[in-house]
């Protein structure tokens, strides 16, 4: 409960199946219908460089009128792998809206995703839909302990459950566990002494 | 007999009930219902299917026809869609509902209102017996509203109470076999309670929940025929439990060899003026099993139409000839048996790459948990194995130190062995045929839980191994252990599923 780490601060329900897009420097990759959580600082994606270090990264995050809600940068040099490109914070309320991701120099960056029809709702690479969307991540800002995380995770239990559960659940479940611990205390001392 | 007086039989039953072993109902029910809402909606394995099969049978009247149809009611499959279900299930990365945008979308695909009956179209539970899906329509049935997730919750509620009646029957069987201990058989009732991987299924829909309902509560009729002598009324408890399981969950048949050759042995036993009652005692169990099963035979094959009798559920698990053209043949079986429990023999052909005593059984009794996707720090597991090795030890010299007293239970014992190994075997015959018809590993710790009164009776064993001075306060330790252990997979389900 008090190692600190990373926390997520959500994903866009994606899982890493392959590289389904391939970006070349000067190229931006936008992806629409996408949840930008308000606690979100980073945004992670797995990607593949074909052996050199990657190039910048630019991310921005537009809403439905066009707006930039917020956008980051991640210096050239990173290792091919999962990487974090900071953006700015804070950016106001959850939003939805379009990921744009833009690659610099002359390299290419592969991502990775899950393939997806092309279309509206699909990756678009230089304004062409792509047969693919991109895994994404969005991680909190710096490293956080669980107790820390405690009340992100009270308004997180009470969400996708039957309606009548809400952000009181998860503290009256852990005051009923205190409960139900010395309702047991007390019985192992009635029935063991 | 009227309701009143059936009811007030009931109440009478539940006083003759130790406080004690109210308690430990109670205890286990609210730990149940804890996890209920601590795992997210149809994140306990297969609970996608076993809510498909209880909500055809709520909305329908009757058991999935299992045709080539959809498995799931548009209605859970919008649910499941909204929820990101598949996203979510064996990748640990994943989340479900995080921000309130996602728990809208979710609410308003809901209030589309799409069509809550199914096509019941086969799935892999749509070929078990329908008992534990018709009691699940009740609360369906009862739930003041129509959303799916509520109407979900309180069936698991459900589960909760069949998982809490599971531990009171084991508190009941500890009592029947250690009467002078009753400490025993609070410690062993309650370390069941708190087993954090019998409480992620209990707290599903989850056909399992029935099955380890009936199996503890066979252990509890038999053992307590075995000590008071079998009679009519005694014989009507073990059929009833004993049909509860053949047609909650067709696992359950693997047990019942074992419990004829228990009844069988409690008619031998009995003193020749008592045995005219012990044989109608066999007669009312045998017949109480009998006719349930011949009509529900009946029905599949005549009015459901669900592929003949068995509803094709021993076709599934005993398929011979594969899909690869394979046959799996009787030495392969036996082969496959053997090394799912133990060490590999020279002269058997090696079935596995992995230990599944140890890593199957062991761990996954420790805790696999979701959809398998999701495990404890690999030095839990350490540390479970070292003290379970230090509890067989102590298991083991109780037992020599008790042997004259353990004497006369023996003929017990060997039938608990006889349904024990024909769980082993069942689980066995089926998983080699899994595994080379589909490549994927079959077996779940889970699959051994039918055998939990057995698990407690283990644990006692050895808290009594310490001692008559300090046994009870080991089996206290035990029940503390047991408790942090839970409450370790509870606080690991909520980094899993919300950190």
């Amino acid at each position: 409960m008090s190692g600190r780490a990373p926390r997520i601060a959500g994903t866009d329900h994606l899982n890493q199946v392959g590289f389904i897009a391939t970006v070349s420097g000067g190229q931006t990759l936008c992806q629409p219908q996408m949840i930008l959580p308000d606690d979100a600082q980073r945004v992670q994606m797995l990607i593949g460089t074909y052996g050199p270090p990657a190039p910048s990264l630019a991310v921005s995050f537009q809403d439905a009128g066009g707006r930039v809600l917020t956008s980051g940068r991640l210096a050239a040099g990173a290792r091919q792998g999962e990487v974090a490109v900071p953006i700015g914070y804070p950016h106001g309320a959850t939003a939805v809206g379009t990921l744009c991701v833009r690659v610099g120099g002359a390299g290419r960056v592969a991502l990775a995703g899950d393939i997806f029809p092309p279309g509206p709702s699909s990756e678009q690479i230089a304004g062409r839909p792509q047969a693919g969307r991109i895994a994404v991540t969005y991680l909190r800002p710096g490293s956080e302990s669980w107790w820390r995380l405690l009340p992100t995770l009270s308004r997180r239990f009470g969400l996708g459950k039957a309606s009548f559960f809400g952000d009181w659940t998860l503290p009256v479940v852990a005051l009923i566990l205190v409960g139900l611990w010395v309702a047991v205390a007390r019985l192992l001392v009635r029935e063991l002494t | 007999m009227s309701i009143a007086a059936c009811v007030r039989r009931i109440f009478a039953g539940v006083r003759r009930i130790p406080p004690a072993g109210r308690v430990c109902f109670l205890v286990a029910f609210v730990n149940v219902a804890i996890w209920t809402v601590v795992i997210p909606p149809f994140q306990v394995p297969d609970e996608i299917s076993h809510f498909g099969y209880a909500q055809y049978l709520a909305e329908t009247g009757k058991p999935p026809p299992q045709g080539p149809g959809a498995q799931y009611s548009p209605q859970e499959q919008t649910a499941l869609n909204a929820l990101d279900f598949v996203s979510v299930v064996g990748h640990v990365k994943q989340r479900g509902i995080f921000n309130s945008i996602e728990d809208r979308a979710l609410r308003q695909t809901l209030a589309t209102n799409p069509s809550p009956v199914g096509e019941g179209g086969v799935s892999s539970v749509t070929n078990q017996p329908p008992l534990y899906y018709a009691l699940e329509a009740i609360p369906y049935w009862l739930s003041p509203s129509h959303e799916i997730l509520f109407r979900l919750e309180l069936m698991r509620l459900l589960s909760a109470l069949m998982a809490a009646c599971t531990v009171l029957c084991i508190y009941l069987f500890l009592r029947e076999l250690l009467p002078g201990s009753p400490w025993t058989w609070t410690v062993g009732a309650l370390v069941v309670a708190f087993q954090p991987t019998f409480d992620f299924i209990s707290a599903g829909v989850q056909g399992d929940n029935l099955l380890f309902l009936a199996s503890a509560a066979t252990f509890l009729m038999l053992t307590r025929a075995y000590r008071l002598g079998l009679d009519t009324r005694r014989g009507v408890a073990i059929g009833l439990v004993t049909v509860a399981g053949v047609l909650g969950k067709l696992t359950f048949v693997s047990l019942v060899p074992g419990i004829a050759l228990a009844l069988l042995l409690l008619g031998w036993r009995a003193r020749t003026r008592e045995r005219g009652q012990a044989l109608r005692g066999i007669g009312v169990a045998a017949a109480i099993v009998v006719l349930p099963v011949v009509a529900y035979a009946a029905l599949n094959a005549t009015v459901w139409h669900r592929g003949g009798p068995t509803g094709g559920g021993f076709a599934a698990a005993g398929t011979v000839a594969l899909a690869t053209g394979h046959a799996v043949n009787f030495k392969e079986t036996l082969d496959y048996i053997w090394q799912l429990y133990l060490p590999r023999l020279p002269f058997m052909h090696r079935e596995f790459s992995y230990y599944p005593l140890t890593e199957t059984w062991f761990d996954g009794t420790i805790g696999h948990f979701g959809w398998v996707d999701y495990t404890f720090p690999t030095w839990i597991y350490t540390f479970a194995r070292w003290l379970f090795i230090a509890l067989a030890l102590l298991a083991c010299s109780t037992l020599v130190r008790m042997r004259e007293r353990i004497r006369p239970w023996l003929g017990l014992m060997v039938c608990f062995a006889v349904m024990a190994m024909g769980l082993f075997a069942a689980i066995g015959y089926a998983g080699i045929r899994y595994r080379e018809s589909t490549g994927a590993i079959f077996e779940q710790a889970r699959y051994l839980f039918p055998l939990l009164s057995l698990y407690a009776l283990g644990i006692v064993i050895a808290a009594r191994g310490a001692g008559r001075r300090w046994a009870p306060a080991l089996g206290a330790g035990l029940v503390a252990l047991a408790m942090i252990h839970g409450l370790f997979a509870e606080t690991l389900t909520i980094s899993r599923y919300y950190g």
